[in-house]
């Protein structure tokens, strides 16, 4: 009898432990649940994934031509779909405090098309949690030079980057590891970066290519920027000017240079024959500047950016190498530039879009002088289709369908320095006229 | 009884198809403004239904951007930067000024000090002044509250009282303008600033002089529309343009006599 007044009393006392739980009203329960998802919400915030493709048909003047606008044509072919760019990226930041400030940052991003996987960013971002000004970045990511180069191939109103840009930043990204200083986004002085890095210099590899280093020197990256609205926020104005200063070994004996032949005609001389592991030098200045102004017909924005320099290339191209250099090297002084006038028209979703650009990959050099014929004796040779300089014009209209489509139409209209003597050679076409390689170019984005 | 019932159906999606939804977002400044102001609209029009969230100036601006709002409540201008991300996105938008709207500073009741001049806000704020004595109060620590930095109001007391100067670190972010009234009638040394609509008896407001002393004036309605009262900004909504006919009714109604009452009893300045 005891023991069945104890099971009892045991079994009251239970039930009179679990009534001492709080019973939550309703909007108690609520508010309970909405911290939770929000906590939830907020870290899932802090993953960000976006991404955009870039379907496209382009038809070109010639069959097989070269391009810059979305590469070269195959041979016999002068129309073709493609899938310029297909890119997925994911970014994770830690959580910023009131400043604005995260004091990290991951980002992978990779491009995906029928050329390939390609991996475009991998990097570390950190910022110093004391101030918030200093940033350290670190793996693969685009170089920080002038302003194309950064400015993201989903924004920007011409399908491609100029032709200067493509040269000389192949690919945009380098590997390497930069500090910048910038105040954070409430400090008065945000309006200023300072950056500077060191690179391999070798790009960013193409797809399932690969862009690791080749040398030991490490080229040197720097800019300074510059970026102000206007008090009445109808203005936007920036400007900046960089330097590149950086090199690659060259597996050649031999690096010419201009100059004249015992005749007294320029071309290109032998300058070191036993240059074979020595380092050419790569030099870049450029100056950029950038504005927009809201006013009663749409926004209006003008961009340009200047290029000059020293460049290193081979006998067929100015291009930045991305592997070792086993033929023969030429140095060349160059320069570039672009001109962006985009208007959008009134308030519509429409853009219209004027581009120019040039590239003298030889200033030393122009017309008729491109291909004359030198002296060989001691070596010399004359200039060929790699000194060219190019000039492009760039009409389009965008049209904003919704806020993640985009819809173009460009055309490149290409026009080439000529010279008499330089006519059609092995498979090369004749520079004697300009060339037929306009290209038309409409492309549909959709970005998320 | 079939027929009956698919009339019935058809109605009913009928109505639901034509029904007003209206989702606003963004600044807590124009938050009480634009509930009371839908809580009107919604009584006349019954299939009306406005949904309202706050969270700041920057958050409307980019649910605005994202396609996630119809109307975004700003108290401030846009900023060039979001004008060109809306281009980006395609997003034509029309902008209209709602009301006006003057900025209370607010100190806890115990304090003695009732006047400040502009630029001894700007001290505290940017924290040079740190102690109520040197503004004639009683030796007491200031803690200084403020919006976050996505806050329209943060900026706009940045811009036109602290002459663009940068926010001291001690200054304490309050993620709404109601914690701030209630962190300011807790904290006997606390100063903050907040719209006028939300001043109540649990703070006190302090006049303020922007011709260095001379003239000290009180954040007030009467103040704010003879234009005495120097700290006051116009409200806005932006709203897409392909939205507009979901919206606009809302707007003409805020923009009408009725709807401007309306400003004025919720404790804003009309616009007329």
């Amino acid at each position: 009898m005891k023991k069945l007044f104890l099971f009892f009393a045991s079994l009251m006392s239970l039930n009179y432990l679990y009534a001492q739980e709080p019973v939550l009203s309703p909007l108690d329960t609520l508010t309970s649940n909405v911290a939770s998802i929000n906590s939830k919400l907020d870290v899932m915030k802090r993953l960000k994934l976006s991404g955009y493709i870039q379907a496209q048909y382009q038809i070109a003047d010639s069959a097989g031509q070269e391009s810059f606008a979305g590469g070269n044509f195959k041979s016999g072919v002068d129309k073709r779909f493609a899938v310029r760019r297909g890119r997925f990226k994911a970014a994770y930041t830690s959580p910023a405090d009131e400043r604005g400030v995260s004091t990290s940052q991951y980002v992978l991003q990779i491009d995906v098309s029928e050329k390939g996987l390609a991996i475009k960013d991998a990097y570390i971002l950190l910022t110093d949690k004391w101030t918030g000004w200093i940033q350290l970045k670190a793996g693969m990511f685009d170089r920080p030079f002038g302003h194309e180069i950064g400015y993201s191939s989903s924004t920007r109103e011409s399908p491609e980057r100029g032709r200067m840009s493509q040269i000389l930043f192949p690919g945009e990204r380098d590997l390497g590891a930069t500090i910048a200083i910038q105040g954070h986004k409430t400090s008065n002085w945000n309006w200023l970066r300072i950056e500077g890095g060191l690179f391999n210099g070798t790009g960013a590899p193409s797809a399932g290519a690969d862009a690791s280093d080749f040398d030991k020197k490490k080229d040197f990256i720097g800019r300074i920027t510059v970026n102000k609205s206007s008090a009445s926020e109808k203005v936007k104005y920036g400007f900046g000017a960089s330097v590149y200063n950086g090199g690659f070994r060259v597996d050649a004996d031999t690096v010419y240079t201009v100059g004249a032949d015992m005749a007294g005609v320029n071309g290109y001389k032998i300058q070191d024959g036993k240059f074979k592991g020595k380092y050419a030098e790569r030099k870049y200045m450029g100056v950029n500047a950038e504005l927009s102004v809201a006013w009663a017909p749409g926004i209006t924005s003008v961009r340009a950016e200047y290029i000059q320099g020293d460049q290193v290339g081979t006998s067929s191209s100015s291009s930045s190498p991305k592997a070792a250099v086993t033929s023969y090297v030429y140095k060349r002084a160059f320069n570039g530039a672009y001109f962006y006038f985009l208007q959008n028209i009134g308030n519509s979703p429409l853009q219209a879009i004027v581009k120019y650009d040039w590239y003298d990959p030889n200033t030393d050099v122009e017309g008729d002088a491109i291909g004359r014929t030198v002296d060989g004796t001691t070596g010399n040779k004359s200039f060929n289709t790699a000194d060219v300089r190019f000039d492009t014009w760039g009409l389009g209209l965008a049209y904003r369908w919704d806020s993640n489509v985009k819809i173009t139409a460009y055309y490149d209209m290409v026009k080439n320095e000529t010279s008499k003597n330089l006519t059609s050679t092995s498979g090369k076409p004749s520079y004697t006229k300009d060339l037929h390689d306009n290209v038309f170019t409409l492309r549909v984005q959709i970005k998320f | 009884m079939k027929k009956l019932l698919y009339i019935l159906l058809l109605v009913a999606i009928s109505f639901e198809m034509t029904a007003q939804k209206v989702i606003i977002k963004g600044s807590d400044t124009v938050l009480p403004l634009s509930q009371k102001e839908a809580e009107n609209y919604m009584k006349q029009n019954a299939g009306a239904s406005i949904t309202i969230i706050g969270g700041g100036s920057g958050v409307g601006i980019a649910a605005l951007m994202d396609g996630t709002t119809d109307i975004a409540m700003s108290s401030r201008k846009l900023k060039m930067d979001e004008r060109l991300k809306l281009q980006e996105a395609g997003t034509a938008f029309k902008e209209v000024i709602i009301a006006n709207d003057a900025l209370s500073v607010i100190v806890n009741p115990a304090n003695k000090v009732s006047q400040l001049t502009r630029e001894q806000l700007e001290a505290i704020y940017t924290g040079k002044i740190k102690n109520w004595k040197e503004v004639g109060g009683e030796d007491l620590q200031i803690v200084a509250y403020s919006r976050e930095s996505s806050s329209g109001t943060y900026e706009f007391f940045k811009e036109h009282v602290m002459a663009r100067k940068n926010y001291a670190s001690s200054v304490l972010n309050m993620p709404a303008t109601g914690a701030i009234i209630q962190s300011v009638s807790q904290t006997k040394g606390a100063i903050g600033y907040v719209g006028l609509a939300y001043v109540n008896n649990e703070v006190k407001d302090i006049a303020v002089s922007y011709d260095k002393g001379k003239n000290y004036v009180n954040a007030n309605m009467a103040n704010a529309q003879n234009k005495t009262y120097p700290i006051v900004r116009p409200l806005f909504y932006y709203y897409p343009t392909a939205k507009e006919s979901n919206v606009k009714a809302f707007i003409n109604f805020i923009l009408s006599t009725a709807g401007q009452k309306i400003v004025e009893q919720v404790g804003y300045i009309p616009l007329k």
